[in-house]
Formats: C-alpha cells, sequence, structure tokens
C-alpha cells in the first residue's frame, strides 16, 4: 500500500513533508514540494487497518502545516490524484483505484498543455473519460505517450516508487565523566569518536572531506576547530593524528568536558592502479605531514615552488606541496648544471672597477680580487610596475670562489647575488 | 600465455617490485638501486651512486659543484616520479637553477630556513620529512650554515638521523662546506676547489661554460675522480 500526503497551503517555514512522512517509513518519494509519497508495505502487521494509519498520518502532517489532504492506495498513483483532489482523508480500497479517479478532471494529469487542450476539444473532461478510450487506437495516435496517460487515468503505476536517499549526516558526540586537561588523554577520545564516524563513512563508501571537532570546555564555552586536508580520508589514525597536531597549534584554553566531530562526506574517488605508473605517495600520509610541517606551510616557508612567468631574477611563488599524478614526460632531460646559491636578500656590496669592469669586490662574507670576470650581461622590466635594471657579471675571486654580482641601474649600488656552485 | 608475453610481464614485475611478498623472479635482484648523481665517473666512484637508508655527505670548499650535484641527483628522482625534499636552514636555494637543471619543482618540498628558524627546527623538520617515508632523496643543506651554529648541534643528532632511515628506501645526503658526519652504509664523498671555464678571451660577450672540479671518495681519499658541470 502506498499512501500521499499533500499540502493544500504553502508548508510554514522550516517545515518538510518528508521529514514527517521519515517518521513513518524509510522509503519516501517527494513527488513535489508539498506532496510527498510514503512506501507503507507491510504496514498491516502494524496498524489494525489502513483508516486507522491513514488517520496518524493525517494527524501528524497536521500538527505541522494548516492545510493537509492525505490518501491511501494500492498504487501510487491512485494515492497521488486523489490526495491531491480530495481534501481530508482517503482511502482506497483495493481494485477500485480506477473508479475512484475516474470522476476527477483531466487536468489532475500532468499532461503537456497542447495534449490537454486537445483532450478537451476532443470531449474528455474526466479521468474515466480518458480511460475508457482504446489504448490502440490511442498509441496509434500519441505513440508510447497514449496508453502511458490511459494507465495514468485508470490509476495505474508505470515505475516504481524511487525513495530519496536520506540525508546523510556523519558526527559522532561523546559527554566526558570527568573533565580532561591536555592533549595525551584527549587523544584516546578522539579515538572513539572517530573510529565509528570513519566506520560508518568507509560503509556508504565515503570520505571525509573535512572534519569539524567541537569541544564543550568547563567554562561553558565552545572550542570549534575545522580541518580540511589537501585529501580525504576515512583513516581515523590520520584523523586522529591531524586533528591533535591541529590542537598542540591551538590548544583549547580550559578543560574539555564533551567531544564531538562531524564530518563532510564526499564521495570515495576511485582510484585506477596502473602496472606501467610509478607508485603514487599515499594521499594520507602527505596530509599528516604537512600537517607535522605546519609551523613552516603556515608561514610561507614550506612547499612547492613555482616560478613565475618572468625576467625577474628570483621571480618564484611558494605554493602547497600537493604533487600530482605522475606523468612520463619522454622528452624530459636532466642535466648536471652549474647552479646558484642565492643570497635572500642580495648582499650590498662595494666593488671597485678597473676599466669600467669589476676588480675587486667587498660585501659580507665575501671579499677579494676578482681575477677573472664575464660581462657585463644588462636586463631589465617590469617599467610598468616595479621597475628593475640590473648589469650581471660572473667574477671568480682569487680565492677560488665563483659569484654572480649585479649593479643595480635604478639604485646605483652593487650587489652580490649568490654564490655559483 | 606466450614466453614472450610471459618474460615482458616478469619484467615489468621486476621493474615495478610488485611482488613484494612473493618470491623474487627469476634473475630478479630485491635491492633498491642506489641514487645516481647522472656523472658516470662520479658514480662509479661510489659504486653506482648513494646509497638508500643511510646517510650521506657531499662536501667542498664555494663554488667546487656541491649544489648542481645535489640538483642533478634529486632531478633524476622526480624525474622517475618520486618525491624529493630540500631542507634549507640558510634559504639558498634557487628553484630557477633547479627547474634548468630539469628538476619536476612540483615534486619537490623545499622547507625554508629564516633569520629567526634555527637549526634545530630544521633538523626537527627533517625528522618528521625522514619519518614519512614518502621521499626517495632528502637534502639537507647545511653549506651556508654558520661554523658556530653548526657547533651548538648535539652530536646525536646525526645518529638519530641515519637510525631513523635505516632500512628506507630513502637517500639522505648532507651537503656543507667541510666533513660533518657520515652513516656506517653511507659515502662522503669531498669536492676539491674547482677550476672555472670561460668561453673565450677576456672582454665583452665572454661566459661561464662550466667548471671543473675533483672527487676522491673513501676514508683516506684514495678513489678519485674528475667531473665537470655545465654552465650554459
Amino acid at each position: 500500500m502506498y499512501g500521499c500526503i499533500h499540502a493544500c497551503q504553502p508548508l510554514p517555514p522550516g517545515v518538510v513533508l518528508v521529514d514527517l512522512a521519515r517518521t513513518f517509513t524509510p522509503r519516501v518519494e517527494a513527488v513535489a514540494d508539498g506532496t510527498v509519497l510514503l512506501d507503507l508495505q507491510g504496514f498491516g502487521r502494524v496498524w489494525p487497518s489502513p483508516h486507522d494509519l491513514g488517520q496518524a498520518i493525517l494527524a501528524a502532517a497536521a500538527e505541522r502545516a494548516p492545510c493537509v489532504a492525505a490518501a491511501l492506495a494500492w498504487s501510487r498513483r491512485t494515492a497521488l490524484l486523489v490526495a491531491r483532489s480530495r481534501p481530508g482523508l482517503t482511502v482506497v480500497p483495493a481494485g477500485e483505484e480506477a473508479a475512484t479517479v475516474a470522476p476527477l478532471p483531466i487536468a489532475s494529469l500532468d499532461l503537456p498543455e497542447d495534449r490537454r487542450a486537445l483532450f478537451e476539444r476532443w470531449g474528455l473532461a474526466t479521468l474515466g473519460d480518458l480511460a475508457a478510450l482504446p489504448a490502440r487506437g490511442l498509441a496509434e495516435r500519441f505513440g508510447p505517450d497514449g496508453p502511458r496517460w490511459r494507465r495514468a487515468a485508470r490509476g495505474e503505476d508505470d515505475q516504481p516508487l524511487v525513495p530519496a536517499p536520506p540525508p546523510e549526516t556523519f558526527s559522532c558526540a561523546l559527554e566526558l565523566d570527568w573533565p580532561v586537561d591536555g592533549l595525551e588523554p584527549l587523544s584516546f577520545f578522539l579515538a572513539r569518536v572517530l573510529e565509528p564516524l570513519c566506520a560508518g563513512l568507509v560503509e556508504r563508501h565515503r570520505r571525509a572531506a573535512a572534519i569539524t571537532l567541537d569541544l564543550g570546555l568547563v567554562d561553558g564555552s565552545r572550542h570549534r576547530r575545522t580541518l580540511k586536508p589537501a585529501a580525504p580520508s576515512a583513516d581515523a589514525r590520520t584523523w586522529r593524528t591531524l586533528l591533535r597536531l591541529d590542537l598542540e597549534t591551538n590548544p583549547p584554553k580550559d578543560a574539555i568536558q564533551s567531544v564531538a566531530v562531524t564530518a563532510e562526506p564526499t564521495p570515495a574517488r576511485p582510484v585506477q592502479f596502473s602496472l606501467l605508473d610509478p607508485a603514487q605517495p599515499s594521499p594520507e600520509r602527505l596530509a599528516e605531514t604537512l600537517a607535522r610541517l605546519v609551523d613552516w606551510t603556515s608561514t610561507g616557508r614550506g612547499g612547492a615552488p613555482r616560478l613565475l612567468d618572468s625576467h625577474r631574477p628570483g621571480a618564484f611563488v611558494m605554493e602547497t606541496f600537493a604533487p600530482q599524478r605522475f606523468v612520463p614526460k619522454l622528452c624530459r632531460s636532466t642535466t648536471t648544471r652549474v647552479a646558484l646559491r642565492v643570497f635572500r636578500p642580495p648582499l650590498p656590496a662595494r666593488v671597485d672597477l678597473q676599466q669600467g669592469a669589476p676588480a675587486f669586490v667587498s660585501a659580507s662574507g665575501v671579499r677579494g680580487a676578482i681575477v677573472e670576470r664575464a660581462g657585463p650581461w644588462r636586463a631589465s622590466g617590469d617599467w610598468w610596475d616595479v621597475a628593475w635594471s640590473r648589469e650581471e657579471w660572473d667574477v671568480r675571486l682569487e680565492s677560488g670562489g665563483l659569484y654572480r654580482i649585479f649593479r643595480d641601474g635604478l639604485r646605483e649600488s652593487w650587489f652580490v647575488e649568490g654564490e655559483l656552485d | 600465455m606466450s614466453p614472450a608475453l610471459k618474460e615482458s610481464l616478469e619484467e615489468l614485475l621486476r621493474a615495478r617490485r610488485l611482488q613484494a611478498e612473493a618470491p623474487p623472479l627469476r634473475g630478479e635482484d630485491r635491492r633498491l638501486q642506489p641514487l645516481a648523481f647522472g656523472v658516470a665517473v662520479l658514480d662509479g666512484l661510489i659504486a653506482g651512486g648513494l646509497p638508500r637508508g643511510a646517510l650521506s655527505e657531499l662536501h667542498g670548499p664555494v663554488s667546487s659543484g656541491r649544489t648542481g650535484l645535489a640538483i642533478a641527483l634529486c632531478a633524476r628522482s622526480t624525474g622517475r616520479g618520486a618525491l624529493v625534499a630540500w631542507v634549507d636552514p640558510a634559504d639558498r636555494f634557487d628553484p630557477a637553477s633547479a627547474a634548468e637543471a630539469g628538476m619536476d619543482l612540483t615534486r619537490m618540498l623545499w622547507l625554508r630556513g629564516s633569520k629567526s628558524s634555527s637549526l634545530p627546527s630544521a633538523l626537527s623538520a627533517l625528522g618528521t620529512v625522514l619519518g614519512s617515508g614518502l621521499f626517495e632523496a632528502v637534502v639537507l643543506d647545511l653549506a651556508g650554515v654558520a661554523a658556530d651554529e653548526m657547533r651548538r648541534l648535539p652530536n646525536t643528532s646525526w645518529i638519530r638521523l641515519q637510525r631513523m632511515i635505516e632500512d628506507s628506501p630513502t637517500g639522505l645526503l648532507l651537503l656543507a662546506s667541510s666533513h660533518v658526519a657520515c652513516g656506517p652504509g653511507g659515502v662522503s664523498l669531498a669536492l676539491g676547489p674547482a677550476r672555472a671555464e670561460w668561453s673565450g678571451a677576456p672582454g665583452p660577450g665572454r661566459l661561464l661554460r662550466g667548471l671543473s672540479s675533483e672527487a676522491s671518495a673513501g676514508r683516506h681519499a684514495t678513489r678519485r675522480a674528475s667531473f665537470s658541470l655545465d654552465a650554459v
């Protein structure tokens, strides 16, 4: 048996008929904003009669909405049509579906506008009129839609009820008998809430994209932290480590009375491993490692550098270290080259010139006569923004060190940029 | 299954080490290959490259080619799809030089020191990096660190680091100006003063073509080899 609840007027704010229907059965289909279908199969063993069940549904709905109608029938189509057209409770006995819906106007069916106008021109006023037409003739004129409309006019179902999935809330809370002070004992309680939470996620083939930790403190305040690592995870150990590391950085200001965690679910990412690709790093372990290095990463001192599309020397930005899937490049070649060891910032230097070329350099930690040199190599740019202009020299000092020095053309001063190594 | 197909499948399993629990295949060598610098004479000097699971060092004076060699080693690792880490307490690493050498910068974790951060905090971060087991090569650049700061480190630091990477596939390389530490299974590669090579006669248009240096390995520097690095 199926049931249908229909709100004749717009629902008050906050009232959701699906939630009301779920108090009776988990198999619920939301047809429209104010109409919901219920699968009531097997309820005859619980309720003495369909009428009692309908009365209970109607009473529960009437508590929340001012004007509701309910119908119970052995087909979902009949329940839907009757609830939409009759106030109060209607229980349609088995086998009387077609007769019950026959007097209803043809506008009760969700027909295309042109077809409804055509049926009116044919003189069809009720569903009974449409149901009385021969199925073969309707099929010849309208194709497969014709018999389908006829079956609907007889209150017959074309498809089963499609239940709406229940909302996924993944949370777990724990009220402590005694307040806990310190992260070490809290770690055990974190495990107790995270393990069932992650088990629930895995059962539903979900991962947590973020987890919110809500700690109730003894002074009545709340300490909330939300963690969103680079990769979703349903590993309780990883989440416990991440939360503990975060709490070490942001400790609660008082002892802890209650612990609650809420996960933001996301579908599990299917990973297709390949024989031909190298093994990829575990996202969980990577997230855990980066969380342990939060002192470095949060201040921009840890990550992966990305070179900027600029001729300005040393133009790069630090980005989050998140290596993507490796794609072997056939043309990638590595060479053994001299590298620059940069001084940040460049060392201010005093440079003596002979015939326009540097002959002696003196800076903090770099001092000596220049015995060999190559240059000058002039470059400038960004005149529209923060302009720069420089004249570079690669020089070898008598001590043996090779350095790159440059003269800033805008500031008219010399600097040691780095050591060539 | 045809013999050729079986042979190619076994070759693939050997290369990818996909049967860790199964007995070795015919001709399979389960030992991990050392991390090569890509300079044949140098790799030959240290039995194929930097050993994994051991603390090694590469030391030499200013402009001896230490950084270029370390970058070459990391570039080869990233070219294979592995991850590398560069712990840089003095913040001297140049990403542009690394990119020119072919390093995939997206697969390198760079931890940059600052004036306020100390060497012990860098070593602590290094411990985290090594403990993760994610990285094939890890470089600790001590070449720009002041000598008195190095002296303040407890000697047990290097023993602790060696213990952390034992039996792991990670190779740890110390980059320094002089000998610092070397694990029991590691190699100590000492570089001599380099000779600069220029493109022509002194004057405008001259370029630094590269560096030529000599490396020695072994307790008494008995094994020696010359190598060169390109600059252009």
